[in-house]
């Protein structure tokens, strides 16, 4: 090794240590003005500082707080619990109440979280063993990896022009996984759920595809934080047709009712996830919850302008996280009434009206999207 | 608490139980087709197990291995005292208690050659639609949530809470009321209970209303009961089904006009009839059915105004203490009944209970206080085999479909 | 008869039940018709005549029997008590609540009561002696609501703070006297069963001369008729006081 090459080492070791000095992340700071002298305070201390510089550092922001695991976790705990006690409004009921029953009872997807946690996984004799207990925790990463190209405002983890097409990209990754948790777990109750998911995957992925491709074509562009910006009109009055079906693919990508044909657990016993048990159901139990957290999330990008909306000067960038969150929960409020309306349709109705229906009206919302985009001047 | 060792030698078994012929498993596995056990310990199965041939998605062959929860019924009926078979028998039923009471105390009386005072009959037609409509209620928020339509599901269940409700005011009991004896009912019902029931039929109307729009006139429910399950007419009537199945398939065929027992002659009601004979029909001829129980319990409550309160137990079945005990048998239960005997012979009845023609048969010895053999054929029993061809040809995600439809429940057909 | 029709589903028919489903369940989501009882925060008020947990007056049992006998779970059973008399204990593992015991008892010694929710430990231990039917069980009452549903066009579930009165005042039945006579005193065997069985000593057995004289004492007799099913050749009988005076 030559002097230079040692020179050129050291230009990226300093490189490197300023990409990872405090000075870097607070160029790029999360601002809440609410609660500044507090930040001010802690980043004065030597350790803690650096560590809440690290969280407020946008693109960590936006992994860890919002729309990443934070706020993912959060969102899990309150809508399970929040579509039971709507459920039971519905159906005459009371819902879950007696645990932390001053606040109705909203600590209870914890609980059952935590006993979950002290059940025995039960790995039977006929299952591939890796595969069966890998799966779950592996499918975390198409769950988590497209929070990160979701623009909240300002706050965004990576921007890149195709954010939008990597995004569902992942997305689509989802039921790879859960076809291979149906294959790992080789129950007969699961091998019928597993075919019946990737019919439904082939089923609902095109009409989806179509909508999103409208709706790139209505903006010109498969950045999403361009989408966010050309939003003066939300995208669902400019393209209501690709909202429609949008809004339907995400019920039955979610296997919400009346789509809930995989799981299905009166004629197959929850599908693909019959043979989990303790925490392991858990984690597969969520994985809907969190599909359909993404998807709201991207909803709301695509249709209702994400984080637009009147600025709150006391939030700062929490702003438009505000806005983006109420938006999703909105999505997510909707699908859980779902659950309490409908009945589950049968795998070839499912079908037929996702190739047949939906197809055709995806078309139609394409010869929309390019119309919109030339009558609105939105350009590319 | 003693701990019993046993010290006898248990092997586990080496080969598996199969329910079918060791044959029909091969040949299914031979050709492309797929053998699947639904039940007896599956959600969408009752207690049941049915073994399908699955050839892609249709079912080829439904074989139904019943039993699960049979508790030997008759048998256990040739031991206890005839009035010990009331409980007994109203056990396999939930929530019909009132038909499956009434039939067997019907042959009973047939056996005893009873009149029943006029009040008692009224009062026991009350108390059977009541069933009749709980039962409906059950099934109904069965089939709901085998199609995945927990709305569906709950509401009837709730909707059966004031009619358990009217049952306890009237008997005590909730659910098994043994309310009904020989030679009548085991106590007057005060007016304001008669008042409470009648109020009730409103409140049933009325939420019903709202039901039919979430559930019943659901596009989604439609369309996965709609033509599916078919039975032809002729298909119906060969393959024995009763009741309310029947009547889907269209015949018109029902125990309460054609043989009217108690006081159905005198009231005005209609048998609905549907000719689909799919799925939604029988479904529809049960909601329908609802309706005219409702108007049954109304008239009968009308009808009671003009009969004075007081005797509700006949004279020929108290004979010395019928001054004493005709308005309420308590005190006088086992001076009157335990001893009771039939005259030789077999005595036969046939009820329209909710879900169906229902059959008791007592043989009696003439000279012992027990049933010499009882014969009970509930209408689970008989249509079991038309359910079953129901099943031919349609796909997989039907069979709850199809299942919810006849609100088949196996303890009932099993007994 | 009625014809039932099923409905065809055309696009705009099938649009507007849709719609139909979805505001009736957003209707019950904004005002929901609930009729959840909080148990055991809010109990419901029981009809009087509720089939519940069995109380038990020893002082007025005569030891008759019946009770068990027309039990058809075979719960009751009759216990020696230490003043040699039988009274009825009740095994609550068997018990079906048909309440055929309380029916039958002639003295009203069998109480109903509304207590239908008794938590054991065991199953052995809901086998009740006699003596502690006596008294009813250990009752925690946690409620603080009593809920009523009264049906005026909809369900209403009328509260009151009136907590509900769990034993119930039963109007007493009429009762008739009866006694024991011996109606063909030409077959009695004079095996002196009856004399054994009776548990107040009414019945003796006299020899006079050569023959022997069964003597009911109808002052002693409370016809509670068990030497009536224990005779072996079916001689006794019972009849009513009132008949006799006639």
């Amino acid at each position: 090794m030559n002097v230079n090459g040692l020179s050129g080492l050291n230009e990226l070791l300093n490189e490197l240590l300023s990409l990872l000095s405090m000075q870097h992340f607070l160029q790029n700071q999360v601002s809440i003005p609410l609660i500044q002298p507090i930040i001010d305070l802690l980043l004065s201390m030597p350790f803690v500082g650096y560590l809440v510089a690290l969280i407020l550092w946008k693109p960590m922001f936006a992994l860890l707080i919002f729309p990443g695991l934070g706020t993912l976790m959060a969102v899990l705990l309150f809508i399970i619990w929040f579509e039971r006690k709507l459920t039971a409004r519905i159906q005459w009921r009371k819902g879950p109440v007696e645990i932390l029953r001053q606040a109705g009872g909203v600590i209870q997807a914890l609980a059952d979280g935590m006993r979950y946690f002290f059940q025995e996984v039960i790995v039977h004799r006929d299952a591939h063993k890796p595969y069966f207990l890998q799966f779950p925790i592996l499918i975390f990463i198409p769950v988590l990896l497209p929070l990160l190209f979701i623009p909240a405002g300002s706050i965004v983890g990576i921007e890149s022009p195709y954010s939008l097409a990597i995004a569902v990209a992942l997305i689509s990754l989802i039921p790879v996984f859960i076809v291979a948790i149906g294959w790992a777990s080789n129950s007969r109750y699961a091998y019928i759920g597993t075919i019946r998911e990737a019919f439904m995957y082939f089923a609902y992925e095109i009409p989806f595809i179509l909508a999103v491709i409208s709706m790139i074509l209505l903006y010109g562009t498969a950045d999403m934080v361009e989408i966010v910006e050309k939003q003066n009109i939300p995208g669902i009055f400019l393209n209501p047709v690709a909202a429609f079906i949008f809004f339907l693919t995400t019920v039955m990508a979610t296997s919400r009712l009346p789509f809930e044909i995989p799981e299905a657990d009166q004629e197959i016993a929850f599908g693909p996830f019959v043979e989990y048990s303790g925490i392991m159901f858990g984690l597969v139990m969520t994985i809907t919850y969190e599909k359909m957290y993404i998807l709201a999330l991207l909803m709301s990008v695509l249709f209702l302008g994400g984080g637009n909306g009147p600025d709150i000067p006391l939030l700062g960038n929490l702003s438009g996280v505000l806005w983006l969150f109420v938006k999703a929960m909105a999505i997510m409020v909707l699908l859980s009434f779902l659950r309490s309306i409908y009945a589950r349709l049968r795998l070839d109705q499912a079908l037929r009206l996702s190739w047949n229906t939906l197809m055709k009206i995806s078309l139609l919302s394409l010869a929309i999207g390019i119309v919109a985009n030339i009558a609105f001047g939105l350009g590319w | 608490m003693e701990e019993i060792v046993l010290d006898v030698p248990v092997q586990p078994p080496t080969e598996l139980f199969l329910p079918v012929p060791k044959k029909f498993l091969e040949d299914a596995y031979k050709g492309d087709d797929y053998l699947v056990l639904v039940g007896p310990q599956h959600p969408g199965s009752g207690h049941m197990r049915i073994i399908l041939r699955i050839k892609g998605d249709v079912i080829v062959e439904a074989i139904p291995d019943p039993g699960y929860v049979h508790r030997s019924m008759e048998k256990l009926a040739e031991t206890r005292l005839y009035i010990q078979n009331i409980p007994l028998f109203e056990r396999p039923a939930i929530m019909d208690t009132g038909n499956v009471t009434l039939g067997y105390v019907r042959a009973m009386e047939k056996a005893l050659d009873v009149e029943v005072p006029e009040r008692a009959k009224y009062i026991r037609v009350i108390l059977a639609e009541l069933s009749r409509i709980g039962t409906h209620l059950y099934d109904a928020g069965i089939l709901a949530v085998f199609l995945g339509h927990t709305t569906g599901f709950m509401w009837p269940f709730a909707l059966r809470e004031p009619i358990v409700e009217a049952i306890t005011r009237i008997s005590g009991a909730r659910i098994t009321s043994s309310f009904i004896i020989p030679g009548g009912i085991r106590r007057d019902v005060p007016w304001n209970v008669l008042e409470f029931v009648r109020k009730t039929t409103f409140v049933l109307e009325r939420r019903l209303k709202s039901f039919e729009k979430i559930f019943i006139k659901n596009p989604t429910v439609i369309e996965r009961l709609k033509e599916v399950g078919v039975l032809s007419r002729e298909e119906a009537i060969r393959f024995g089904l009763v009741g309310p199945f029947l009547r889907a398939s269209g015949v018109e065929y029902d125990l309460r006009a054609v043989e009217p027992y108690e006081v159905y002659d005198s009231l005005n009601w209609e048998i609905p009839v549907s000719d689909e004979g799919d799925s939604y029909s029988r479904f529809l001829v049960r909601v329908e059915e609802i309706s005219q129980s409702i108007s049954i319990i109304r008239q009968a409550v009308n009808e009671l105004r003009r009969i004075p309160e007081g005797k509700v137990i006949s004279e020929d079945i108290l004979q010395e203490y019928a001054e004493v005990a005709s308005a309420d048998i308590r005190g006088f239960f086992f001076r009157v009944f335990g001893e009771l005997t039939l005259p030789l012979g077999e005595f036969t009845s046939l009820t329209e209970a909710s879900r169906g023609t229902l059959l008791y048969s007592i043989i009696s010895d003439g000279e012992s206080n027990v049933p010499y053999r009882a014969r009970v054929i509930t209408p689970g029993w008989y249509y079991l085999k038309g359910f079953m061809e129901a099943l031919r040809g349609e796909r997989l995600a039907d069979l709850q479909a199809i299942y919810g439809s006849f609100g088949y429940f196996p303890p009932e057909a099993d007994r | 008869m009625i014809k039932i029709k099923t409905p065809k589903l055309k696009t705009l028919e099938s649009i507007k039940l849709h719609l139909d489903a979805l505001f009736t369940g957003a209707k019950e989501a904004i005002k929901p018709g609930t009729i959840t009882i909080e148990y055991p925060r809010e109990r419901r008020k029981l009809p009087d005549n509720f089939r519940g947990y069995i109380l038990f007056s020893p002082e007025r049992c005569k030891s008759c029997w019946q009770c068990s006998f027309v039990c058809p779970a075979n719960a009751i059973k009759m216990e020696l008590a230490s003043n040699n008399r039988y009274y009825p204990s009740i095994d609550y593992a068997k018990c079906i609540f048909c309440h055929f015991c309380i029916d039958t008892c002639p003295v009203t010694a069998l109480k109903p009561t509304k207590i239908h929710d008794v938590v054991y430990k065991d199953l052995e231990e809901m086998y009740t002696p006699t003596e502690l039917m006596v008294k009813p069980p250990k009752i925690v009452r946690e409620e603080e609501v009593t809920v009523e549903y009264v049906m005026d066009g909809d369900i209403i579930l009328k509260k009151s703070k009136e907590l509900d009165e769990l034993f119930p005042e039963i109007e007493p039945h009429v009762e008739i006297k009866e006694h024991s006579v011996c109606i063909d005193p030409e077959s009695c065997i004079a095996c002196g069963i009856c004399e054994h069985s009776c548990p107040v000593e009414a019945i003796t057995r006299e020899t006079i001369g050569q023959e022997r004289h069964l003597r009911i004492d109808i002052e002693k007799c409370y016809g509670c008729g068990i030497c009536v099913r224990s005779c072996p050749m079916h001689v006794l009988k019972l009849v009513r006081i009132r008949e006799e005076k006639a």
